[in-house]
């Protein structure tokens, strides 16, 4: 993981504050969980990096309605990000339903909101590349490999009490941050 | 009594066959632990399925548009003070002043355009201007017009009228004023702009700005009274392109913005669904 991203508390304690550094805070710490998010659901590389582009954009100038009371920085950038993929994906069914017209005088009516199954592997994803080091490393390995915890230990050279308590800590960690991004703003 | 150990329901999960028969008990007839242990179980099917999901990071390009649109919101921020001429005070209020950018209150169809760096005919690298940004954002408050609403009459009827006015990084305009009226006529939209400034080389040119801060479109050219009326292209989304600017050109050819404007104005966010074609 490297090493220059800024921590949530770092980046969370700025944007409150309207410190100036904040937007390229959350864009380092973030950037990537919302490209990731537009990229997976929108497919087109152009239109996510647009999408990410006015996620920025807007969680910069609304940053006062940001309510830490609420709910993380987190999940309030991932509820933008969903509306911004939500327009893209309304935009792209009106431009379809022009071409449709002109071709057939047919039209689609697919829901322009972007998969929870998505969001949710993306932001789980994000929290996974957020473990540390060696915790991370426990619980690729029990996601993801046919290891019980005892051969990971092994694998690993690392005492079995470490390696349960990685994976306790571990999980319960990805489930907080997956409910918690389910908070709606 | 306790409930089961916490790292029994993790390897659980995980599909382990972890833990003692107390414990298998416990859970047996524990409806709590059964349900941490569903939660688990959600967590690590979604984590398993499709196998390993990698964040992608997005081009460098993506925030050097960032930084470029948050940067030059305002035409000519290059020629504003830095950052620090700016009060934290100010920078609130002017953010608090564009809040209606935050999703939850974007209408429903409000989209910022197809590709706004890309489109969008002017764009600066500001390698990061962090104090562009302050200063960009300060534009708010000298742009964000007194908008008298009035009824709506009928034939010819007057939308809004938009008072507009200098910004404040430009103290060379800062005389400068001016109005805009936005009248719906025979189903068009039209903006009658007039503009009261010092005489300057160059022509007085009307945009409409995007909320994106790249996107722009020209409405045309003040006439020698500094005034002139405008037929908004038809469905031109007045959510998104909200603002008026006028924009001091120099006879360059450049269809540009050049990056100096004079005096602008928003329209009333109420009077914004008026263009739409349905």
């Amino acid at each position: 993981m490297p090493v220059d991203v800024p921590s949530d508390e770092d980046v969370s304690a700025a944007f409150g504050k309207g410190d100036p550094d904040a937007l390229r805070l959350l864009y380092q710490r973030f950037g990537a969980l919302v490209y990731s998010l537009a990229r997976r659901s929108l497919g087109v590389q152009a239109d996510a990096e647009d999408v990410t582009q006015q996620v920025f954009v807007s969680a910069w100038r609304g940053r006062d309605t940001f309510d830490p009371e609420r709910g993380s920085l987190a999940a309030w950038l991932v509820a933008i990000t969903r509306n911004r993929i939500s327009d893209m994906l309304r935009t792209r069914q009106r431009d379809d339903r022009v071409l449709l017209h002109m071709a057939a005088g047919a039209a689609t009516e697919d829901p322009a909101v972007p998969s929870d199954q998505v969001v949710n592997r993306v932001v789980l994803a994000d929290e996974l590349a957020r473990l540390p080091e060696a915790q991370r490393l426990v619980m690729t390995l029990a996601f993801y490999s046919d290891l019980t915890h005892e051969q990971i230990a092994e694998v690993l050279q690392t005492p079995l009490g470490t390696v349960k308590s990685h994976i306790r800590r571990g999980l319960q960690r990805l489930r907080s941050r997956l409910e918690a991004d389910r908070v709606t703003y | 009594m306790s409930h089961t150990d916490p790292e029994f329901l993790a390897l659980t999960a995980l599909g382990e066959h972890a833990g003692t028969a107390q414990d298998a008990a416990h859970l047996a007839q524990c409806a709590d632990c059964q349900l941490e242990l569903e939660r688990l179980t959600r967590t690590i099917e979604l984590a398993r399925r499709d196998g390993p999901v990698s964040l992608e990071q997005p081009p460098a390009s993506v925030w050097e548009r960032i930084a470029a649109t948050v940067g030059a919101e305002e035409a000519g921020q290059l020629d504003a003070a830095p950052g620090n001429a700016v009060s934290p005070e100010a920078v609130r209020a002017a953010a608090n002043g564009s809040g209606r950018d935050v999703p939850a209150r974007v209408p429903a169809g409000v989209h910022a355009g197809a590709s706004p760096g890309r489109a969008g005919g002017r764009r600066r690298r500001l390698g990061v201007a962090v104090a562009g940004l302050a200063a960009g954002l300060i534009i708010g408050i000298g742009g964000t017009a007194a908008v008298t609403q009035l009824t709506r009459p009928s034939a010819s009827q007057v939308v809004a009228e938009i008072e507009l006015r200098p910004l404040a990084q430009f103290p060379q305009w800062q005389s400068a004023a001016g109005t805009a009226v936005l009248r719906e006529h025979q189903a068009a939209l039209q903006l009658a702009v007039s503009v009261t400034a010092p005489s300057r080389s160059g022509f007085y040119e009307v945009w409409l700005l995007g909320q994106n801060g790249t996107s722009m479109i020209s409405l045309g050219d003040l006439n020698a009274e500094h005034a002139g009326t405008f037929t908004l292209p038809a469905g031109v989304d007045l959510r998104f392109y909200s603002r008026i600017d006028v924009s001091l050109q120099p006879f360059n050819g450049s269809t540009q913005h050049s990056s100096t404007s004079v005096v602008r104005g928003s329209l009333p966010a109420t009077e914004t669904g008026a263009a739409d074609p349905g």
